[in-house]
């Protein structure tokens, strides 16, 4: 159906370039949960008053499009000397960027753990910790668990925009073969279908673990 | 520390400049937020409707606009669809790109709180004599509206930032547009990107205070 | 006690070893390589070959460079605008990427001598009509953002008060849109129009005429700060030349009538 000049190499090149697009987001979620946890705990723990000054900061980082985050976090590192590669940038603002939604999840899961429950281990002689480990945790990842699936989905979505970075992902990757090859259409499509195919099925998942575990469904 | 000199007023002789272009940006976003919302409701009933291509389109649209990059969805709606001789203006492909994108997330929106809607409710509004459209219409459409106003008021924050994407098509009226261009003609990425980025969280705050403000109006029980 | 005793011998020791003071190009040479931002998607200047592999005249430019210091070169690919913050950041140690050199710019970046140059070049597609500069006006015409040939475009556009133009991020996608007819025309470097035509990757597009702009000289880029890379990167140019490499590069790339570099009627 289609006369392609499209080869091997060049498919293996945007795979390469999907390689990348998955390296970002798992390095990128990982720290971003890790401190998305931290900041929810902490946002919890201290309430909404004390928490202004975190809650503003990951606000921002809520209310401004992220290639301007990008392109501003890459202008700062330059400017301050930090002479970080393009990798480590985007790293660095997409974990922020996740650890701010991130937080919100958090948060949510922590208070959706009725009161009662928690007072109820404590009064069984767990620590603080152990009621956080044992009752707060499993319940709020309950909750959690697929909205957390749905900003990991956002957040490789969204890191296509690396590519401002000179970072060659899955969307530069065809860029650069429909410079070369002039197929836009075709080319664009592939990319769009492989992002579809790792997006769609880990979109399901989510999908069905929030009618499994929905308590009134 | 620091081996550079801001430039501050040089970015803040701009600023007027970069004003004109966030009304721009608020505008696309508005525009695409009706359109995506008209969409949306259309996709919707041909979700309900029970007819398999209608739902089958709904679907490949919510799924598609839900599963592939923004950036991506724009990016073809001008060049992808430039190659089948169909021309959209920047302003028009960076709309149609977004419009796409907010439909899929709120027809999804809408689904969700159509579930959350019993069914009993329709069935009486059909036992008084109503037909099924007009029992969608009066009795689950404004109480699927106000479950899904909040989850709205975060899409049209989202299609706030999405409008900085038009860049990529070559955009140059908005304010990541007019941003860019002052950028790459003095090469004072930090300071033109500082302001772009507190204009950017001031209208997005705003957006999201009026539209708190008018919930609290409109759905009061 | 032992610590700060070593401490104390440590620092001494890097004292000893390292100059006080190192300028860049010092660091080039002690370093062993040399950084380049090379913009890739900018025939014939930077492209990749068929296995997405760097080629272009800023290439080979970027390689001789390297080998009159005596070190490796290292081609970085940054898109236009990832240019600067690429030298800020430390990140490349020159510029060798097609980089006009506007006073507007030499606030912030420290400019060589030109070690191109480009004129303008009016390429339209042809459903357009459009048989020269002038009748562009009124049409719907494109550029790459920030270049030299896109702000006098920008303002031709303004002074004829109709029409419209677009700055695209990239010059693939200036000459994508040019192909399909989202634009009618483009004004770009003539080197640049006339490496995309002859690839005959886009149809119906044909390089009409000269644009009326002043010549776009563009030159070599490092911090401002540092003088003696500077000096460097100019007497470098001129021995480019001086030597017919520079005319060498030329005929590889581009082909035909060599560019004069230099100014009548002023120095440098």
């Amino acid at each position: 159906m289609f006369e392609t000049a499209l080869t091997w190499s060049d498919l293996a090149f945007l795979a390469q370039g999907a390689g990348m697009t998955l390296l970002v987001t798992a390095v990128s979620v990982t720290a971003g949960t890790v401190l998305g946890v931290i900041f929810g705990v902490i946002r919890f723990q201290v309430g909404p008053y004390w928490s202004i000054p975190l809650t503003f900061v990951l606000d921002v980082f809520r209310s401004v499009p992220l290639l301007i985050q990008l392109v501003l976090g890459n202008a700062f590192q330059s400017i301050a000397r930090l002479g970080w590669p393009p990798f480590t940038t985007s790293c660095v603002i997409l974990s922020l960027y996740t650890a701010a939604y991130c937080t919100e999840i958090v948060r949510g899961g922590i208070s959706s753990v009725p009161v009662t429950t928690r007072r109820a281990a404590r009064s069984l002689g767990m620590t603080w910790w152990q009621d956080m480990r044992y009752i707060v945790a499993p319940l709020a990842t309950r909750v959690s668990l697929p909205s957390w699936i749905g900003l990991t989905l956002g957040v490789m979505k969204d890191s296509a925009l690396v590519l401002w970075l000179g970072l060659i992902e899955l969307l530069r990757a065809s860029q650069i073969l429909v410079t070369r090859l002039q197929e836009p259409l075709f080319i664009l499509m592939i990319c769009g279908a492989i992002y579809f195919i790792l997006s769609f099925p880990v979109a399901r998942l989510g999908g069905y673990l929030e009618k499994r575990w929905s308590p009134n469904d | 520390m620091f081996n550079y000199t801001f430039h501050w007023n040089q970015a803040l002789r701009a600023l007027p400049q970069m004003l004109d272009g966030a009304l721009v940006t608020l505008e696309i976003a508005l525009l695409s937020m009706a359109i995506g919302l008209a969409c949306a409701m259309v996709l919707t009933l041909f979700r309900l409707s029970g007819n398999r291509v209608l739902s089958g389109f709904a679907a490949v649209w919510v799924e598609v606009a839900r599963n592939t990059p923004a950036l991506f969805q724009i990016y073809m709606a001008h060049f992808g669809l430039g190659n089948f001789g169909i021309h959209l203006s920047p302003y028009a492909a960076l709309l149609a790109g977004i419009a796409f994108n907010n439909a899929g997330y709120l027809a999804e929106n809408f689904r969700g709180a159509l579930k959350a809607i019993p069914d009993t409710q329709a069935r009486a509004g059909r036992s008084l004599g109503m037909s099924s459209l007009q029992a969608f219409r009066y009795i689950v459409m404004p109480q699927m509206l106000r479950i899904a106003f909040l989850p709205a008021t975060n899409q049209m924050v989202w299609a706030i930032l999405m409008t900085s994407l038009g860049v990529t098509v070559g955009m140059n009226t908005d304010l990541a547009g007019i941003t860019q261009e002052l950028n790459a003609r003095s090469f004072r990425t930090f300071e033109f990107f500082a302001l772009a980025a507190v204009i950017y969280y001031v209208i997005a705050k705003a957006v999201t205070l009026a539209a708190r403000a008018f919930a609290s109006r409109m759905f009061r029980y | 006690m032992r610590i700060p005793v070593l401490a104390f011998g440590l620092l001494a020791a890097t004292a000893l070893t390292s100059p006080a003071q190192a300028d860049k190009l010092d660091d080039i040479i002690s370093s062993g390589t040399l950084r380049c931002a090379v913009v890739l998607d900018f025939p014939p200047m930077g492209s990749r070959d068929d296995s997405n592999n760097p080629i272009g005249f800023d290439v080979d430019y970027c390689n001789d460079l390297a080998k009159a210091l005596g070190v490796t070169a290292e081609i970085v690919e940054t898109p236009f605008p990832e240019r600067i913050p690429a030298l800020m950041s430390g990140r490349v140690d020159v510029g060798v990427a097609s980089t006009s050199d506007t006073l507007e710019r030499a606030k912030t970046v420290g400019m060589s001598i030109p070690y191109f140059a480009f004129e303008m070049a009016v390429t339209a597609n042809e459903k357009s009509g459009i048989k020269s500069f002038d009748e562009m006006k009124g049409k719907v015409v494109g550029a790459t953002a920030g270049t030299f040939e896109a702000i006098a475009l920008e303002a031709q556009v303004k002074a004829w008060g109709e029409g419209e133009f677009r700055p695209y991020q990239t010059q693939a996608d200036v000459f994508l849109a040019l192909s399909q007819g989202q634009l009618d025309a483009t004004v770009s470097t003539s080197t640049v129009a006339q490496a995309n035509v002859k690839t005959g990757k886009f149809p119906g597009i044909a390089v009409v005429g000269k644009a009326p702009f002043d010549v776009d000289y563009v030159a070599l880029f490092t911090n401002r700060e540092e003088y003696g890379l500077i000096n460097y990167l100019n007497l470098f140019v001129n021995q480019q030349v001086r030597t017919g490499r520079y005319a060498e590069l030329y005929e590889k790339w581009v082909g035909g009538e060599l560019p004069d570099l230099s100014v009548k009627g002023v120095y440098r």
